[in-house]
């Protein structure tokens, strides 16, 4: 869990959203998620496939925590992952400015990482393809080739 | 105008083949509730949406929905790498190979190719919102199925990553109706 969760004065525990009193009839609703959810760090955002703990809600016959690798590529997945995240967060909650500030911390972390992975794996857009010294963009393993976890 | 980032969204490294369970993912692949139509729905949605909030919310998921299918496409690959005289003749993979061999290719798991009719575009925001909400449990039933019928761990790991992008997909749309 991320340390500086801010805890707001939410009206529902964190696993519970809300409604609205009054609401047009015959729309269907969703309990609204609450602003000052608890978050994940990253890398639990990607082994669990969310940020949001009390969005976490695992198929009950397979549970077990994914065991990820810890190298480059699963920890620019990982800063990539919260920014797509958080970034859908923001679309139905555009002015939860705290997680907004949040999204800001990840994608200049994202942006880090992903120089320092291009550096090493080679670029990961044709964009970065022109700045490099070499055309490397034909370098293989392309993302759908098995490649052993050792190594990276 | 999509630009191509060379990387998974989530980590897909299966060692073991089983063309088998290929013949069955290959439906999140192409099939009635898989990632092709779920992509394909949300981004053609868009262009009917009145509200910057939807606009925005279905280029992101509809995106997202486009790197699920890669990941879709990975794990058809990887399990049916390497494959041996035996493997091909396996059960419930034969049929397939006799018409792919080992490419990936969009179709249900009873080997009905994609269908533009299992989606729907409809321009009514409450029409479409509903099916989307309607079509992230569909997909998240068939992730539940899946695991049933799975016992890879490399394979799972996968799988339950994608179940729960449904979720909060399915989440985040039905905010919509009150997110103004």
């Amino acid at each position: 869990m991320n340390p500086d969760n801010g805890i707001n004065t939410r009206p529902c525990a964190d696993s519970c959203g809300t409604m609205p009193a009054c609401a047009p009839l015959a729309v269907p609703y969703v309990p609204f998620q609450q602003q000052g959810s608890l978050k994940y760090d990253q890398t639990n955002a990607l082994a669990n496939g969310t940020v949001f703990p009390s969005l976490n809600l695992p198929f009950h016959l397979k549970v077990d925590a994914a065991g990820l690798p810890a190298n480059l590529s699963t920890q620019l997945q990982a800063l990539l992952f919260v920014v797509t995240e958080l970034g859908l967060y923001l679309d139905t909650h555009q002015n939860d400015v705290e997680a907004f500030q949040l999204f800001q911390q990840y994608t200049e972390m994202a942006r880090k990482a992903k120089k320092q992975y291009e550096e090493v794996h080679g670029p990961l857009t044709s964009l970065s393809a022109g700045q490099d010294k070499t055309y490397r963009w034909l370098d293989d393993p392309w993302p759908w080739e098995f490649q052993k976890n050792e190594g990276d | 105008m999509f630009v191509y980032e060379k990387k998974l969204q989530y980590p897909v490294r299966v060692k073991n083949c089983n063309p088998k369970l290929a013949a069955v993912i290959i439906s999140q692949y192409g099939g009635p509730d898989g990632e092709l139509g779920a992509s394909l729905r949300y981004l053609s949605q868009r262009y009917a949406m009145p509200y910057p909030e939807l606009k925005g919310l279905l280029t992101d998921i509809g995106t997202e929905e486009l790197g699920h299918l890669e990941m879709v496409g990975t794990l058809v690959h990887q399990l049916t790498r390497n494959l041996n005289e035996d493997q091909i003749r396996t059960a419930g993979f034969d049929a397939y190979f006799v018409d792919h061999t080992t490419g990936v290719y969009p179709q249900f798991a009873s080997g009905y190719p994609w269908s533009a009719s299992t989606m729907q575009v409809t321009g009514d925001i409450i029409a479409d919102l509903t099916e989307n909400l309607a079509a992230e449990q569909k997909a998240r039933l068939t992730y539940d199925n899946i695991l049933r019928l799975s016992d890879d761990p490399d394979v799972n790991n996968v799988i339950r990553f994608l179940r729960e992008r449904e979720i909060v997909h399915f989440q985040r749309f039905g905010e919509t109706n009150q997110s103004r």
